[in-house]
């Protein structure tokens, strides 16, 4: 066992000792017609640059758009059916959808509009009446209460517009009501949009049933089992409820920038493969060119492993040489575009999963450099010396 | 062994009528050599060939007989001149004695050792362990140094030949020569780098295609007399050549026209052999 062991082990650093001076008369080699080379690894460098660059804007998209949408997937609003001449979701409805999702924050809201004034400026706004504000909502400033029992809280927009901060006083339908929190700005696309709407605790609400409830979820695939629940449970005998999710939604643009980015990658590996040929041709043109060479080195007793390593190194040396320039490149590129475009968010750019298409890129030009050097390295190879000679 | 084992099988049936001798590899057991259970009086030579022929089929024609039924046997220490016009096939038995090309017919022997069926790689391995070439265009690959070049048949081997190369090339006078490329040489001493490569693996036999052919006289000279110490060290040389001044320093001259060859046996001690049954 132990001799198999070190006979391997022996075999291993046999082979890669053949490597060396394989590798060096590769470089020389290469070194001998400087141009032809310094084409073919920008020709490598340019696939590479496509590949990493395409793939890392395609990312780049695809991180953006998820960052935008935000949370959009993880919220499902439940309304009352009006169709079914629901007019208004009960004490019980809510009961029933809290037992159906199990797990996810059920919080149920008044709704009215009322003219929201302040120092002259005044604004038409919905007006939300919530008890448990801090399980939907975050605070940009103030603090949510655990249970809303008095003040106002205000979304962002309105906030703004009427230039509006906690502790100050706004007149709500006629009166005057103190802002205890402003809402971050909201990300979310929903028919409850909270940055035009005012909070107010469910006391000032005279209604006798809620006009939404939202259910909060952590992720989007929890969302969907959720609204599934709903429908499944609270909708069971009578459709009393209607739902508003955007999961599937988010699934659909998620599944439309995963095509983006393969097709983008698409564009940029179609540049490598040109480059792939470019070097198909250089190693081909450089072993006719040095045919005699082979020949002698044949003759006089050099394996055809051993040939065969010195032109696979030429050509996995114009691969990683241009794959890494390519790498490198990419990374100027975008770094550059990060710096001339205020719009693009650094934190996407700087993103890990970027780190894997640079990786991928380089991974591609030396496997692109040896894949196309194999066929002109293994006929060269294998041409008898005698023929090789000859001419 | 290495992987290229894929062999050249030479369609010709009639070669294999000794057993005891095609399945010995060279290369695997230098003990073998003179330990040949065909006792036959090869054993003296460095390279032999026993009634080969070599036919190139040329696209449909009649095939060329580039070698017909050639006996040929240098000793080791012995310097051989091949001459004869051109087109009489002098290539061809250089690339036959040096394993680059199979005879059709016929049996080859190196140090005693039948190699007249060898795999690809049992070639190349018994061309880089007993054969040395000297090229008429001297072959010194451009991008190594002189050093690299005589260094260059074992560069992928374990261990580092460096030393001798540097060693081979002082005793050729290119001591302060050790790190110019070829581009730098004038062509006696690209000659006498070629030389000094054929001689890294201290083989036993020297094959050399008009080694003169592209130098001058003086300088002819100088190779010639290079090629007289190889041989005082024990080394089968054999010279491909059209020139005179090379028939002078050999020791025996052999004709070889239309792939006939004449006096290609020494004159003394002739081996009483079995050649008379396979002709």
């Amino acid at each position: 066992m132990s001799d198999g062991g070190g006979r391997t082990a022996g075999g291993l650093a046999g082979w890669l000792r053949g490597w060396r001076p394989a590798v060096s008369m590769a470089s020389r080699n290469l070194r001998r017609n400087r141009v032809r080379t310094v084409l073919a690894v920008l020709g490598v460098c340019i696939g590479v640059l496509a590949v990493a660059a395409l793939g890392i804007f395609g990312n780049v998209l695809a991180l953006g758009a998820d960052d935008a949408i935000g949370d959009i997937g993880t919220q499902v609003v439940v309304s009352p059916n009006n169709d079914a001449g629901v007019e208004s979701l009960s004490d019980a409805d809510i009961a029933s959808i809290r037992r159906a999702v199990d797990g996810p924050a059920v919080v149920p809201l008044y709704s009215d509009s009322a003219t929201v004034a302040r120092q002259g400026d005044q604004t038409f706004a919905t007006v939300y009446g919530v008890e448990e504000p801090a399980l939907a909502y975050e605070a940009a400033e103030g603090r949510l209460p655990e249970r809303h029992r008095q003040g106002a809280i205000l979304g962002a927009g309105i906030a703004e517009d009427l230039d509006a901060g906690a502790g100050d006083t706004v007149e709500i339908a006629g009166s005057q009501v103190r802002v205890i929190a402003v809402l971050v700005e909201s990300q979310t696309f929903s028919p409850v949009a909270p940055d035009d709407a005012v909070f107010l605790p469910e006391s000032a609400f005279s209604a006798d049933g809620y006009a939404q409830a939202l259910v909060v979820s952590d992720s989007g695939a929890e969302a969907r089992a959720a609204a599934d629940a709903i429908r499944d449970e609270v909708n069971a005998r009578e459709e009393r409820v209607d739902l508003f999710e955007l999961a599937a939604l988010v699934d659909e643009i998620n599944e439309f920038f995963d095509l983006l980015s393969t097709f983008l990658l698409g564009l940029g590996a179609i540049s490598l493969v040109v480059a792939g040929v470019s070097i198909l041709n250089v190693m081909l043109m450089s072993t006719v060119e040095r045919r005699q060479e082979i020949g002698v080195m044949r003759a006089v007793g050099v394996a055809r492993r051993d040939v065969l390593r010195v032109l696979l190194a030429e050509a996995g040396l114009i691969g990683a040489a241009g794959a890494a320039a390519g790498t490198l490149l990419t990374v100027l590129l975008v770094a550059g575009l990060v710096v001339a475009t205020p719009a693009v968010d650094a934190a996407l750019v700087i993103d890990p999963t970027n780190g894997y298409y640079l990786l991928l890129a380089l991974v591609f030009g030396v496997g692109v450099g040896l894949v196309s050097g194999a066929y002109p390295a293994w006929k060269a190879a294998n041409e008898r010396p005698v023929e090789a000679l000859r001419s | 062994m290495s992987e290229d084992t894929g062999s050249e099988v030479n369609g010709d049936a009639g070669r294999n009528e000794d057993p005891a001798d095609d399945t010995i590899a060279v290369g695997d057991d230098t003990a073998a050599v003179g330990d040949d259970a065909d006792a036959d009086a090869s054993d003296d030579y460095g390279v032999a060939l026993r009634a080969v022929v070599k036919r190139y089929t040329s696209g449909g024609g009649e095939p060329v007989v580039a070698l017909d039924d050639v006996d040929f046997a240098v000793r080791p220490g012995e310097f051989v001149a091949v001459v004869g016009p051109s087109g009489s096939g002098k290539s061809t038995l250089l690339n036959v004695l040096g394993l680059l090309d199979d005879p059709t017919a016929g049996r080859r022997l190196l140090d005693g050792t039948d190699v007249t069926n060898l795999s690809v790689a049992e070639r190349t391995r018994a061309r880089k362990e007993s054969i040395g070439f000297v090229f008429q265009d001297f072959h010194l690959l451009p991008t190594l140094t002189a050093v690299e070049n005589v260094a260059m048949p074992t560069a992928f081997d374990p261990g580092d030949a460096g030393d001798r190369a540097a060693d081979l090339l002082a005793r050729f006078g290119l001591g302060d020569r050790l790190d110019h490329e070829p581009s730098e040489l004038s062509g006696g001493q690209k000659q006498r780098v070629a030389i000094a490569r054929a001689l890294i693996n201290e083989p036993s036999v020297l094959l050399a295609d008009e080694p003169t052919g592209n130098l001058d006289t003086e300088t002819g000279e100088s190779i010639l007399a290079e090629f007289e110490r190889v041989k005082a060290e024990g080394v089968a040389v054999v010279a491909v050549t059209h020139d005179p001044l090379v028939e002078e320093y050999a020791d025996r001259v052999v004709d070889l026209t239309d792939g006939v060859m004449t006096g290609g046996l020494p004159t003394d001690g002739l081996p009483e052999s079995e050649e008379g049954d396979d002709r």
